[in-house]
């Protein structure tokens, strides 16, 4: 299964590689064109010497805005699920709310954000606010969704509650909650491209720059890098999934 | 112009006195203007998904056909970040003559949209209770029939979702197209962020805000009237009992696609 992912992966990226191609070498066809600005350079991507350095710099700050919201996220989420689970009547206040937050649009939550907080204060507030929805909803789907037998055998053996949720209900949750954050993630890696426009977005601000400068190769690069990145995260979260949960894998073969 | 105004028109106050006061929009164009794109931008390309995915979906989902498709689609479409899908077809836009606007941002939003449309509508039709659909059958209904009066309605609560989640998701997109040489609101949000105008980012925020919170209460009335009371999502259904016991109701997956 994850095996066919990875080939799949590849076939996208080696066909994301060729479409990038053939539409250059269309737009290459006009002479003009070719004179002026090709869209993709190859030689800024391979043969200039600050390229690698570049392109690290911005991935890592790609990744790190990305993980620190997703953790945060994930953290506060746990604590919003908790209450949620504990005391019922507070779930649909909770996605409401969490819901709320993951209307607002996103440009708009980074500028009105950055008027008031410093630029990476502002995109990790916004980012972090919308992971909870996916998040907390899914954190108490898998522990809601763990079935009333098994919960009546836990509490049979006389586990305590803490102890019936750490062995019993979270490692059954875990491809659920896995799901979620996994779809929080791909989610963010896109919404830290924006943060762009406050002056931090790793790959976005390549995007940005690009632009800007009319130097496509940049945007080219930069998106690649991006969905690249989206794709990698996913694929590691399968992985960790496939870690946590031995049994499911068992019961498969 | 006289000088006070113009002193006026670089500095205002507050918040409230940059909405209300006109002559400080004079570079970045009125309110109701710029409004006005965003918004028009939003529904030609939410008109154009709906009047040809839905068909699609519904006649896909009745066949059984585009099973994988509908789950692809939203991955795809997650993953692909929307400013590299405006800035690159912007490039392309204006390689052919096109211009910044409109036909970047249409196209964008149009492929934005999909995802969401296309797989509420099939998860929708693909969940209609079968026997719903034999029983339709059996009174003489035609395939046609069979899509159009029974698996469509049916299928309305989670289409409407899904037309909702597109319909907000467009509106958030749109103020990108300006930081990508468009107008529309987001040039508020563009033009305050360059020149470091506290007021005017502000403004351009709560805008957009007001426009997309907006949208998303109106699609929300009109599934309320659209929808037949016993299908509302959460009205209780026979069989339902026994399963969501122990779970709160929680909105099925595909209602909800990216933020953006």
């Amino acid at each position: 299964m994850t095996r066919r992912r990875i080939v799949l992966a590849l076939v996208a990226c080696v066909v994301g590689v060729g479409a990038v191609a053939a539409w250059q070498r269309i737009q290459d066809l006009s002479l003009e064109t070719q004179a002026t600005n090709p869209i993709v350079r190859w030689e800024w991507v391979f043969l200039r010497e600050d390229t690698p350095a570049e392109l690290w710099e911005a991935t890592l700050q790609h990744l790190q805005l990305t993980l620190m919201a997703v953790g945060i996220g994930f953290v506060l989420a746990s604590v919003l699920a908790a209450v949620a689970l504990r005391f019922r009547w507070t779930f649909p206040p909770i996605t409401a709310f969490t819901g709320f937050l993951y209307t607002v649009p996103s440009v708009a939550l980074f500028g009105i954000l950055v008027t008031y907080y410093s630029n990476t204060e502002a995109a990790l507030i916004a980012l972090v606010s919308y992971t909870l929805l996916i998040l907390v909803r899914n954190i108490v789907a898998g522990i809601a969704g763990v079935p009333r037998a098994v919960v009546d055998a836990a509490d049979g053996l006389g586990m305590s509650r803490v102890r019936r949720l750490l062995t019993v209900e979270l490692p059954l949750a875990v491809p659920v909650i896995v799901a979620g954050l996994r779809v929080a993630t791909v989610t963010t890696v896109g919404l830290v491209g924006i943060t762009a426009i406050i002056q931090l977005g790793g790959l976005g601000s390549l995007i940005f720059e690009g632009f800007n400068s009319q130097y496509y190769t940049k945007m080219v690069v930069g998106s690649a890098l991006s969905v690249g990145l989206a794709v990698a995260l996913d694929l590691l979260f399968s992985r960790a999934e496939i870690a946590l949960t031995p049994w499911a894998r068992r019961r498969a073969s | 112009m006289t000088l006070a105004m113009l002193l006026a028109a670089d500095d205002p106050t507050s918040l409230i006195e940059w909405l209300t006061d006109s002559a400080t929009r004079v570079r970045s164009g009125s309110i109701p203007e710029q409004a006005w794109t965003t918004v028009w931008h939003a529904m030609a390309a939410l008109a154009v998904v709906v009047a040809t995915m839905v068909p699609l979906a519904v006649v896909l989902a009745h066949h059984r056909k585009a099973e994988l498709v509908s789950t692809w689609l939203v991955n795809i479409g997650r993953a692909v970040p929307t400013v590299t899908v405006v800035g690159l077809l912007v490039i392309v836009s204006l390689r052919n003559g096109l211009g910044f606007e409109p036909w970047p941002i249409l196209i964008a939003l149009v492929l934005l949209a999909l995802p969401p449309v296309f797989t509420n509508t099939y998860t929708g039709v693909r969940g209609v209770d079968p026997g719903a659909v034999d029983a339709a059958r059996a009174m003489g209904l035609s395939t046609t029939g069979v899509m159009t009066r029974v698996e469509l309605p049916l299928a309305l609560p989670l289409i409407l979702g899904g037309v909702r989640t597109a319909a907000v998701q467009l509106l958030a997109t749109e103020p990108i197209a300006a930081f990508f040489g468009g107008t529309g609101l987001g040039l508020y949000l563009y033009l305050g962020l360059a020149e470091d105008d506290v007021y005017q980012v502000q403004a351009g925020a709560v805008l957009v805000c007001a426009v997309a919170l907006t949208a998303d209460l109106l699609l929300a009335l009109l599934s309320r009237v659209l929808v037949p009371r016993g299908l509302r999502i959460g009205a209780a259904r026979p069989g339902d009992a026994s399963r969501s016991r122990r779970r709160p109701d929680a909105p099925p997956a595909a209602a909800t696609a990216a933020a953006s």
